[in-house]
Protein backbone atom coordinates (compact mmCIF):
# COMPACT_ATOMS: atom_id res chain seq x y z
CA UNK A 1 0.00 0.00 0.00
CA UNK A 2 1.21 3.58 -0.89
CA UNK A 3 0.21 7.08 -0.50
CA UNK A 4 1.52 10.56 -0.84
CA UNK A 5 0.53 13.36 1.72
CA UNK A 6 0.65 16.70 2.05
CA UNK A 7 3.28 18.44 4.39
CA UNK A 8 0.76 19.28 7.07
CA UNK A 9 -0.02 17.98 10.31
CA UNK A 10 -3.15 17.72 9.38
CA UNK A 11 -2.68 14.64 7.38
CA UNK A 12 -1.85 12.74 10.50
CA UNK A 13 -5.23 11.66 10.72
CA UNK A 14 -5.42 10.42 6.99
CA UNK A 15 -1.98 8.65 7.53
CA UNK A 16 -3.88 6.75 10.71
CA UNK A 17 -6.59 5.88 8.37
CA UNK A 18 -4.50 4.32 5.86
CA UNK A 19 -2.39 2.68 9.03
CA UNK A 20 -5.87 1.37 9.71
CA UNK A 21 -6.21 0.15 6.62
CA UNK A 22 -3.53 -1.60 6.02
CA UNK A 23 -4.13 -3.63 9.10
CA UNK A 24 -7.75 -4.67 8.41
CA UNK A 25 -6.72 -5.59 5.01
CA UNK A 26 -3.64 -7.88 6.64
CA UNK A 27 -5.21 -9.03 9.74
CA UNK A 28 -4.54 -12.79 9.14
CA UNK A 29 -1.05 -12.24 8.82
CA UNK A 30 0.17 -9.09 10.62
CA UNK A 31 0.70 -8.81 14.50
CA UNK A 32 -1.82 -5.82 15.95
CA UNK A 33 0.02 -5.49 18.64
CA UNK A 34 2.30 -3.60 15.87
CA UNK A 35 0.32 -1.31 14.98
CA UNK A 36 0.70 1.02 18.49
CA UNK A 37 4.26 0.94 16.95
CA UNK A 38 3.98 2.08 12.83
CA UNK A 39 1.36 4.70 14.59
CA UNK A 40 3.91 6.31 16.00
CA UNK A 41 7.00 5.92 13.92
CA UNK A 42 4.96 6.96 11.05
CA UNK A 43 4.25 10.04 12.89
CA UNK A 44 7.88 10.98 14.61
CA UNK A 45 9.34 10.86 11.50
CA UNK A 46 6.33 12.34 9.04
CA UNK A 47 6.15 15.35 11.68
CA UNK A 48 9.83 15.72 11.67
CA UNK A 49 10.06 15.98 7.44
CA UNK A 50 7.14 18.09 7.87
CA UNK A 51 9.41 20.45 10.58
CA UNK A 52 13.05 20.57 9.05
CA UNK A 53 12.30 20.30 5.25
CA UNK A 54 10.68 23.16 4.84
CA UNK A 55 12.36 23.95 1.25
CA UNK A 56 9.85 22.46 -0.82
CA UNK A 57 6.25 21.43 -1.23
CA UNK A 58 6.75 18.18 -2.39
CA UNK A 59 4.31 15.50 -1.06
CA UNK A 60 5.50 13.02 1.07
CA UNK A 61 5.25 9.31 0.37
CA UNK A 62 4.36 6.67 2.43
CA UNK A 63 4.58 2.74 1.88
CA UNK A 64 3.96 -0.07 3.97
CA UNK A 65 4.13 -3.74 3.37
CA UNK A 66 4.21 -7.21 5.52
CA UNK A 67 7.19 -8.43 6.76
CA UNK A 68 7.09 -11.47 8.05
CA UNK A 69 4.53 -11.42 11.33
CA UNK A 70 5.46 -7.66 11.04
CA UNK A 71 5.62 -4.31 9.02
CA UNK A 72 8.08 -2.55 6.70
CA UNK A 73 7.26 0.82 6.27
CA UNK A 74 9.32 3.56 4.29
CA UNK A 75 8.97 7.31 3.80
CA UNK A 76 10.00 9.10 0.95
CA UNK A 77 10.92 13.32 0.96
CA UNK A 78 11.39 15.05 -2.21
CA UNK A 79 14.28 17.81 -3.13
CA UNK A 80 15.83 17.61 0.56
CA UNK A 81 19.17 17.81 2.09
CA UNK A 82 20.68 14.49 3.66
CA UNK A 83 19.12 14.13 7.51
CA UNK A 84 19.67 10.29 8.37
CA UNK A 85 17.79 10.14 11.68
CA UNK A 86 19.95 7.10 13.05
CA UNK A 87 22.75 9.72 13.55
CA UNK A 88 20.70 11.91 16.25
CA UNK A 89 22.35 12.65 19.82
CA UNK A 90 21.97 11.18 22.54
CA UNK A 91 18.81 11.95 25.14
CA UNK A 92 19.01 11.85 28.83
CA UNK A 93 15.81 10.60 29.81
CA UNK A 94 17.33 10.09 33.42
CA UNK A 95 17.95 13.94 34.01
CA UNK A 96 15.41 15.41 36.66
CA UNK A 97 12.59 17.39 35.93
CA UNK A 98 14.23 21.16 35.79
CA UNK A 99 16.71 19.78 33.09
CA UNK A 100 14.26 18.32 31.07
CA UNK A 101 12.49 20.44 28.02
CA UNK A 102 10.05 19.58 25.74
CA UNK A 103 11.37 17.96 22.46
CA UNK A 104 14.01 16.05 21.37
CA UNK A 105 12.32 12.80 22.27
CA UNK A 106 10.42 11.74 19.04
CA UNK A 107 13.09 10.10 16.62
CA UNK A 108 14.72 8.32 20.09
CA UNK A 109 11.28 6.55 20.32
CA UNK A 110 11.01 5.54 17.13
CA UNK A 111 15.08 4.05 17.55
CA UNK A 112 13.94 2.86 20.99
CA UNK A 113 10.91 1.21 19.57
CA UNK A 114 11.55 0.04 15.61
CA UNK A 115 13.54 -2.96 15.30
CA UNK A 116 15.45 -2.05 12.21
CA UNK A 117 15.81 1.64 10.43
CA UNK A 118 17.45 1.53 7.44
CA UNK A 119 18.10 5.28 5.61
CA UNK A 120 18.91 5.81 1.95
CA UNK A 121 19.72 9.04 0.35
CA UNK A 122 20.00 9.78 -3.41
CA UNK A 123 19.67 12.48 -6.10
CA UNK A 124 17.74 14.95 -2.84
CA UNK A 125 15.76 12.25 -2.17
CA UNK A 126 15.68 11.18 1.75
CA UNK A 127 14.15 7.74 2.04
CA UNK A 128 14.06 6.08 5.41
CA UNK A 129 12.56 2.51 6.03
CA UNK A 130 12.04 0.56 9.15
CA UNK A 131 10.40 -2.99 10.21
CA UNK A 132 8.40 -3.28 13.14
CA UNK A 133 8.86 -7.38 13.47
CA UNK A 134 9.83 -8.83 16.75
CA UNK A 135 9.48 -12.14 15.79
CA UNK B 1 -10.18 12.62 17.56
CA UNK B 2 -8.60 14.21 20.62
CA UNK B 3 -10.88 15.27 23.47
CA UNK B 4 -10.03 17.59 27.02
CA UNK B 5 -12.37 18.37 29.39
CA UNK B 6 -12.29 19.46 32.99
CA UNK B 7 -14.78 17.46 35.24
CA UNK B 8 -16.49 19.31 38.30
CA UNK B 9 -13.94 17.66 41.03
CA UNK B 10 -11.24 19.33 39.10
CA UNK B 11 -10.02 16.32 37.13
CA UNK B 12 -8.41 16.97 33.31
CA UNK B 13 -10.19 14.12 31.18
CA UNK B 14 -8.26 12.88 27.83
CA UNK B 15 -9.19 11.05 25.24
CA UNK B 16 -8.74 9.74 21.75
CA UNK B 17 -5.23 10.60 19.96
CA UNK B 18 -2.47 12.98 21.68
CA UNK B 19 -0.40 13.74 18.79
CA UNK B 20 1.28 17.07 16.82
CA UNK B 21 -2.12 17.80 15.40
CA UNK B 22 -3.76 17.83 18.88
CA UNK B 23 -0.94 19.02 20.53
CA UNK B 24 -1.82 22.76 20.43
CA UNK B 25 -5.71 21.87 21.64
CA UNK B 26 -4.11 20.19 24.85
CA UNK B 27 -1.82 23.04 25.72
CA UNK B 28 -4.15 25.84 25.25
CA UNK B 29 -6.54 24.27 27.21
CA UNK B 30 -3.58 22.93 30.17
CA UNK B 31 -2.08 26.60 29.82
CA UNK B 32 -5.70 26.84 32.70
CA UNK B 33 -4.81 24.82 35.12
CA UNK B 34 -3.14 25.97 38.38
CA UNK B 35 -1.31 23.75 41.27
CA UNK B 36 -1.93 20.20 41.43
CA UNK B 37 -4.19 18.53 38.59
CA UNK B 38 -5.27 14.78 37.98
CA UNK B 39 -5.28 14.03 34.45
CA UNK B 40 -7.35 10.42 33.74
CA UNK B 41 -6.18 9.30 30.53
CA UNK B 42 -8.26 5.69 30.64
CA UNK B 43 -9.58 7.23 27.24
CA UNK B 44 -6.80 8.25 25.70
CA UNK B 45 -5.53 5.85 22.92
CA UNK B 46 -2.24 7.19 22.06
CA UNK B 47 0.65 9.42 22.55
CA UNK B 48 3.20 10.69 20.42
CA UNK B 49 6.13 12.39 21.31
CA UNK B 50 4.31 16.04 20.81
CA UNK B 51 1.50 15.13 23.32
CA UNK B 52 4.63 14.56 25.62
CA UNK B 53 6.07 17.82 24.99
CA UNK B 54 2.61 19.11 26.37
CA UNK B 55 2.30 16.56 29.49
CA UNK B 56 6.17 17.77 30.41
CA UNK B 57 5.74 21.66 29.78
CA UNK B 58 2.47 21.89 31.61
CA UNK B 59 4.50 19.53 34.69
CA UNK B 60 7.33 21.97 35.12
CA UNK B 61 4.58 24.81 34.80
CA UNK B 62 2.74 24.04 37.61
CA UNK B 63 5.71 21.88 39.62
CA UNK B 64 7.07 25.45 40.31
CA UNK B 65 4.51 25.91 43.23
CA UNK B 66 5.52 22.56 44.62
CA UNK B 67 2.46 20.74 43.20
CA UNK B 68 2.65 18.76 39.40
CA UNK B 69 0.54 15.99 37.32
CA UNK B 70 -0.93 13.08 38.60
CA UNK B 71 -1.39 10.98 35.18
CA UNK B 72 -3.99 8.02 36.39
CA UNK B 73 -5.86 5.41 34.34
CA UNK B 74 -2.81 5.22 31.98
CA UNK B 75 -2.72 2.12 29.58
CA UNK B 76 0.28 -0.41 29.17
CA UNK B 77 1.17 1.03 25.54
CA UNK B 78 1.39 4.40 27.12
CA UNK B 79 2.81 3.33 30.29
CA UNK B 80 5.73 2.17 27.76
CA UNK B 81 6.17 5.36 26.39
CA UNK B 82 6.34 7.20 29.38
CA UNK B 83 8.73 4.38 30.10
CA UNK B 84 10.59 4.80 27.28
CA UNK B 85 10.60 8.50 27.54
CA UNK B 86 11.69 8.70 31.29
CA UNK B 87 8.59 10.16 31.91
CA UNK B 88 7.94 7.43 34.46
CA UNK B 89 10.55 8.71 36.99
CA UNK B 90 9.10 12.57 36.49
CA UNK B 91 5.61 12.38 37.18
CA UNK B 92 3.41 10.32 39.51
CA UNK B 93 1.62 7.77 37.58
CA UNK B 94 -1.01 5.50 38.27
CA UNK B 95 -1.99 2.43 35.54
CA UNK B 96 -5.48 1.30 34.60
CA UNK B 97 -6.64 -1.26 36.59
Amino acid sequence: MKKKFKRDFSELRNIVAMTEQFFADHENDIEPGYRNVVDLAVEELFVNMVTYNTETNEDILIEMSPHEHGVEVSLTDYDVERFDPREIGPVDVDAPLDERTPGGLGLYLVLKMVDSIHYEYRNRQSKITFIADRK
Amino acid sequence: MFEIRKEDQGTVVVSGRLDAANAETALAFLDGVEGQCVIDMGGLEYISSAGLGVLLRTHKRVSTGGSGLKLVNVNPHIRDIFSYSGFDKLFEIEEAS
